[in-house]
């Protein structure tokens, strides 16, 4: 039995031994909590592997100058206390100085954590509008505009194409769906539209047909979906097309990818989304490191020859960070939070080679800035129907 | 070896501890327990104080579930509870920890009472609908109260304070949260030696036969209620105070069943089974993220691809338990106890 005990003690020390990765001097380490499985775990493999890809990417290429990347990561499956688990073991091992965090929940709740480390920012999944006050989150930015910056872009563009147009704007009842509603009927008035319309239901309700009813009284130009990413915005617009309306319909970011595309059906053939990001299949280049992207990706994942854009997500959020990280460097500056935090907010125009539809500029922890593009079924691909609209 | 334990006296019979051995082994867990927050990585400190909340909760609902036999599946919904009462106290009023963790678990005791009432018509998978749909009830309370929630938006928290100190590291706050934990743990074991406690035990065997002997139901069910609820309070206000942050997002159904869960692992109806299960629940899934990490060198992106299976065999070990050992843990521990007592002339 001794023996035995002994035995396994230094079996399970040797592996310890052997499997513990030293960290080099030069390397630069990037942390993740993520969202593998759970219930966002369709979208957060992706933009798992857009983020490692961005780095190995970047390691390849001789890493950001001339330092390495380390990527860390954990994932929680959408859970808060794992996510906090995660980061403190992260954090207690690496140091690193960036982290993606999975969820706004979490976000909000490792906050104090967070400033209270040596030098970690922290971006992630997170949209939620009041992670754009930067008075309390000193150490936190969002990879694109907040959810009300998305909603007021699409009520942006769609006052410019029909000024005085009937909206109705239908989300979720949630801390995902609810979060822009005041700010959107704020806009709205402010841009002369008219608001017939609001209606909450639950998260990937599918029964609509009491709301569909409603919206065919109202008769709106547009509706606005928000804090879904398929159902139940698929059923909507089935049931009204059937009903014959003619309205537009209008998505967020995690309502604009390719599932629409792929399983909106005919009736969403029009569909409007806010994008930041270019997609990954366009029907022209947008740019060199696009071009470099999906050449990578090929490369590494022969059987990949498409991504949702929750890859270009991934890829874009390992650039921005790279980006600070480079800036900062050139600048003759030692990477600390303030020195990086400073050059995150400096970023003005910058083009990011095709990965972003949109001059990348930073404004209170965000890019308020965005891009409508229309869904076309025929073609299976998205496509930019507006120029770049920002939001003040 | 020892082969019995002989008492001269019904005190010494009820007494917790009731070997000198037992007390050397508590007064070691102490130490160790004193000891752990000076040792470990801010990692394991955290899982640390998870663990000390989590053991209050669960202590609660077996009090509930274990001794009084009535199932209920808002445990989560009442953390909620005590730890929006407790946020909403101490931004209110600026009121330290020890007036708002009282306060949230009295205020979470009225509640659980409240949802308790239908435990005197319904009982089983009744009660425990009847208890989902309250706990869906709060979670709506917890949505549209926004006056006082704050909506989905959410809280936010500073620091606790106790006693004109700030409480700004999880290494002040286990000192806080695992004392509770004790605390707790020792309240429902004295609860046992009590009239009190008979009378829950009386309920769970046989409601019927406990009225006839003079256990009144509506009294002692609303009581059981109360109390786990109290718990449940508290450890919503700890939990609060250790996240800083609560939203309606914060206390789904799901940490209801992890708790149901957690005591069923752990052994309903015993003292040791709730902590031994929130241990459980809490490690097993951190302790399978480290296997897939030591699995990465000899599986290729081993994180990534097993990343699915760790519910899976989560799952497992769940179900493992009830079909090889339904008593749970607390009843391996027992036997492990067994073992040594009669080593080394019985293996």
């Amino acid at each position: 039995m001794k023996k035995m005990l002994a035995g396994l003690a230094v079996a399970l020390l040797s592996l310890a031994l052997c499997f513990s990765s030293a960290l080099a001097e030069d390397e630069i380490v990037f942390g993740e909590t993520a969202l593998i499985t759970g219930v966002f775990g369709f979208a957060g493999g992706e933009l798992h592997e857009g983020i490692v890809d961005y780095f190995n990417y970047t390691n390849e290429n001789g890493g950001i100058r001339g330092h390495k990347i380390k990527h860390v990561f954990e994932d929680c499956g959408y859970k808060v206390d794992c996510s906090v688990a995660a980061f403190k073991k992260i954090q207690a091992e690496y140091k690193p100085l960036f982290y993606s965090g999975d969820s706004t929940g979490f976000m909000k709740a490792i906050n104090p954590e967070l400033k209270a480390t040596e030098n970690t920012l922290m971006s992630g999944v997170s949209y939620a509008t009041n992670l754009t006050d930067a008075a309390t989150y000193t150490r936190s930015f969002i990879i694109g505009p907040s959810y009300s910056d998305q909603m007021a872009i699409l009520l942006t563009h769609a006052a410019n194409e029909q000024p005085g147009a009937k909206i109705a704007i239908v989300h979720s009842d949630s801390g995902f769906g609810n979060d822009p509603i005041k700010a959107a009927k704020v806009k709205a008035k402010e841009l002369g539209l008219d608001l017939v319309e609001v209606i909450t239901t639950k998260s990937g309700s599918v029964d609509v047909t009491t709301d569909v009813l409603k919206l065919r009284r109202k008769n709106p130009d547009y509706v606005l979906f928000h804090g879904y990413v398929l159902t139940p915005i698929n059923e909507f617009m089935q049931q009204m097309r059937d009903l014959g309306l003619k309205t537009k319909f209008m998505g967020t970011y995690w309502s604009s990818s390719e599932l629409m595309i792929m399983k909106g059906g005919p009736s969403a053939d029009g569909y409007l989304g806010v994008m930041h990001l270019n997609y990954f299949d366009m029907e022209k280049s947008p740019g060199k490191e696009w071009d470099a992207m999906r050449a990578y990706n090929l490369k590494v994942h022969p059987d990949k020859a498409s991504r949702p854009n929750f890859y270009m997500f991934g890829w874009f959020q390992g650039m921005v960070w790279a980006e600070a990280i480079g800036r900062t460097l050139d600048a003759g500056k030692p990477l600390t939070a303030e020195n990086l935090r400073a050059t995150i907010n400096a970023i003005e125009n910058w083009d990011t080679g095709g990965i972003a539809s949109v001059p990348v500029t930073f404004r209170n922890n965000s890019i308020p800035v965005g891009r409508i593009f229309r869904a076309n079924i025929a073609k299976g691909r998205y496509e930019p129907v507006s120029e770049t609209i920002t939001i003040n | 070896m020892r082969i019995a334990d002989a008492v001269s006296s019904y005190s010494d019979d009820e007494a917790i501890f009731r070997t000198r051995t037992q007390r050397v082994w508590m007064g070691i867990l102490l130490a160790c327990l004193l000891a752990f927050p000076f040792v470990v990585s801010p990692y394991l400190l955290f899982l640390g104080c998870l663990i000390g909340i989590a053991v209050i909760s669960a202590t609660g609902l077996n009090i509930l579930v274990g001794l009084t036999g009535q199932i209920s599946l808002g445990q989560g919904a009442f953390m909620g509870v005590g730890a929006y009462t407790s946020v909403w106290l101490a931004n209110q009023f600026a009121l330290s920890l020890a007036v708002t963790l009282p306060l949230a678990g009295l205020l979470t005791a009225l509640v659980g009472v409240i949802v308790g009432l239908p435990s005197l018509r319904v009982k089983g998978l009744y009660l425990a609908i009847a208890t989902m749909a309250a706990s869906v009830i709060l979670h709506f309370v917890f949505v549209h109260w926004e006056s006082v929630t704050a909506g989905n938006l959410g809280l936010n928290l500073q620091h606790a304070k106790l006693f004109g100190m700030e409480l700004d590291s999880d290494f002040k706050l286990y000192f806080v949260i695992i004392p509770l934990a004790l605390i707790a743990v020792t309240g429902a074991r004295n609860l046992l030696r009590t009239r009190i406690g008979r009378a829950f035990i009386a309920v769970r065997d046989r409601d019927i036969s406990a009225e006839v002997l003079g256990v009144n139901l509506l009294r002692y069910k609303l009581l059981s209620f109360g109390l786990s609820s109290f718990y449940a309070g508290c450890a919503g206000a700890l939990w609060a105070y250790f996240f800083k942050v609560i939203t309606p997002e914060s206390f789904p159904l799901e940490v209801s069943i992890f708790y149901l869960a957690a005591i069923i692992v752990g052994g309903m109806g015993t003292i040791l089974g709730p902590i031994l299960g929130a241990a459980f629940m809490t490690l097993v899934p951190e302790m399978l993220k480290v296997l897939t990490l030591l699995l990465e060198p000899i599986i290729a992106n081993a994180q990534v691809h097993l990343a699915p299976m760790k519910g899976v065999v989560f799952g497992i070990l769940i179900v493992g338990f009830l079909l090889f050992e339904p008593h749970g843990l607390a009843e391996i521990w027992r036997k492990i106890q067994r073992f040594f007592r009669l080593w080394p002339f019985k293996t």
